[in-house]
């Protein structure tokens, strides 16, 4: 059997964790730069706040409620959905963390008549330890896991897991799930399936596996109507490739010059080569993209995207910020107002030891590279992030003389709350 | 014989004859008793997945030896008994007290101070309140 726990409005949950207060109020959490909402609670989302609301609509749309709003502390949701995982770690014979608030569980070995209680121990013990709540699915394969999750997030009678063991079970589910809905079914598809009258999982599952062949001819999709017919078909290594990490903001007002430019491509760069890091890969190509406020029609506009190669895949942060810096050099074009880049590394490898060869000049430095990244991420995390930074991270002063701000500091953040799980100036007062 | 190809590697034979004991010179006696060092993080710190951090702000528990800026450690999977030092969050604030549980029978608890100076509070079964989590250790550094 498979299961998956899925942490409930996971960002909104780790910023109740030390604000017991938020319970049962409409909580938000905005975008980077507090553009838009990413996420909401129950409560928001009852009062008919929609994901994407751009921050100053908010208080237009809803002048009488009062909503809790956060800028989005992404260093506060990695320590603490890290606990979460940690635990599902101990209470697993074996797991793959897929998202920041999704992680698949392989559970042979756990009776099956002891599934669904274990489940629900399951979210007992992370409510209780970490203080965040998570649904688990439970289903002979990953695709009728995801399904079970959203019954058991949906409705209370589950206790906050939902098993999908019979048939009977499965096409009572199926029926009940709309077919935009289904783990693997992009919006694109699921367009089409509407175009040919499937509504529910259950009108796709029940239609020939020939056809599903025939008119979408991927493996893909395929492999989705095998698994709402109860087989378990998508490969576990299918989860595992991450085959692109992308790094992009959009920026607090608009950029035209090239060195701040390069300065946040930087940023973004060596957020991207910590990424590969932490899941113990490397990227063999490295895109950057490029452009203008589309909703300024005022404006002249300009984007672009290019790519370029890596002679060795690495994760290193120098490397990896220099091949983007060259990229950058090729796509600006000056006298634009831009409005966003990012950064793609690509081509994305484990990062297994390199047979170095004796004529490859570099292979010595690589070593030094990754010593001196492992010395650079062990301070940064001790620290805080960003406490150590390669020179084109830092933003010039405002005036022009010497450096400035880091990262962290360029982005705004008006109700970013504290860190009291990774900084310990920020942990809990008690009077 | 024309084909040998030579390949650069980290040599790391070193380390693991040490690991063997069998490094030149002679053996350690020491090395039948090898024992992992001590760790306050692996054997003082039982839940670390549900273990947190706070700062004493006042005096309101300095007859129970706790003092203003002293750091407690909270484990938040201990289950809290009458007599805990228990950390709740009551009227918009975290506080920290004895959770005293003699009047549960009767439809309430109290968060009892360890300083007369202050108030005991009473908290109804239909309040709107939880124990976050226990408090395990204290620290408190003089150097």
């Amino acid at each position: 059997m498979y299961g998956i726990a899925d942490l409930d409005n996971c960002y909104v949950s780790c910023e109740r964790v030390f604000r017991p207060d938020l319970k049962g109020v409409p909580v938000v959490v905005l975008s980077n730069n507090d553009g838009c909402v990413v996420a909401r609670s129950n409560e928001a989302k009852a009062m008919g706040v929609k994901e994407g609301t751009p921050y100053f609509q908010l208080e237009q749309q809803f002048p009488n409620n009062k909503i809790a709003v956060f800028s989005s502390n992404y260093e506060l949701y990695g320590e603490l959905t890290g606990r979460v995982i940690s635990i599902i770690r101990s209470e697993t014979p074996a797991y793959f963390r897929y998202s920041i608030d999704e992680c698949f569980m392989y559970l042979d070995g756990i009776e099956l008549d002891q599934l669904k209680s274990w489940g629900e121990r399951l979210h007992k013990r992370v409510k209780r330890e970490v203080g965040m709540p998570i649904s688990i699915g439970l289903a002979p394969n990953k695709t009728l896991a995801k399904i079970a999750s959203k019954f058991a997030k949906k409705y209370v009678g589950y206790h906050h897991c939902c098993m999908i063991d019979t048939d009977e079970k499965r096409i009572k589910a199926l029926k009940l799930f709309p077919i935009e809905d289904v783990w693997g079914i992009g919006r694109r598809y699921a367009a089409k399936l509407q175009s040919h009258g499937i509504v529910t999982a259950y009108d796709f599952a029940t239609h020939h596996k020939d056809w599903v062949q025939l008119v979408f001819n991927n493996i893909n999709i395929v492999r989705t109507w095998q698994e709402l017919n109860g087989e378990d078909a998508v490969p576990n290594e299918e989860l595992a490739k991450k085959k692109s990490i992308c790094t992009s903001r959009s920026f607090n007002g608009m950029i035209s010059d090239f060195d701040t430019l390069r300065t946040h491509v930087s940023n973004y760069a060596a957020r991207c080569a910590e990424k590969l890091r932490i899941q113990n890969t490397v990227a063999s190509t490295i895109g950057v993209f490029l452009n203008t406020n589309a909703f300024r029609e005022d404006l002249a506009q300009y984007w672009n995207f290019q790519e370029g190669r890596l002679i060795t895949p690495t994760n290193s942060t120098i490397p990896i910020v220099g091949a983007a810096c060259d990229v950058l050099k090729k796509i600006y074009r000056p006298g634009y107002q831009y409005k966003k880049a990012g950064v793609i590394v690509m081509g994305v490898g484990p990062d297994s030891p390199i047979q170095q060869d004796l004529f490859d000049i570099n292979a010595e430095q690589i070593e030094k590279m990754r010593r001196l990244d492992q010395v650079i991420d062990r301070i940064n995390r001790l620290n805080g992030s960003e406490t150590i930074v390669i020179g084109a991270q830092q933003y010039t002063r405002k005036d022009g003389k010497g450096k400035a701000n880091v990262f962290a500091n360029a982005i705004k953040h008006d109700f970013k709350s504290p860190n009291p799980t990774t900084r310990w100036s920020d942990i809990i007062k008690l009077k | 014989m024309g084909n040998i190809k030579i390949k650069r590697g980290v040599f790391d034979t070193k380390l693991e004859l040490e690991h063997a004991g069998i490094k030149a010179g002679f053996p350690s006696p020491a090395d039948d008793y090898i024992h992992d060092t001590l760790d306050f993080n692996r054997d003082y710190i039982r839940h670390p997945e549900a273990s947190f951090y706070g700062d004493v702000e006042g005096d309101s528990m300095k007859d129970a030896g706790i003092f203003d800026g002293d750091r407690v450690i909270i484990d938040k999977a201990v289950e809290p008994h009458h007599g805990s030092i228990v950390v709740a969050f009551w009227n918009g604030e975290f506080t920290m007290k004895y959770l005293d549980l003699t009047h549960k029978a009767e439809g309430y608890i109290e968060l009892r101070p360890a300083n007369p100076d202050y108030p005991v509070f009473k908290v109804e079964a239909g309040d709107n309140f939880e124990v976050w989590g226990v408090v395990i250790h204290l620290i408190r550094t003089f150097e």
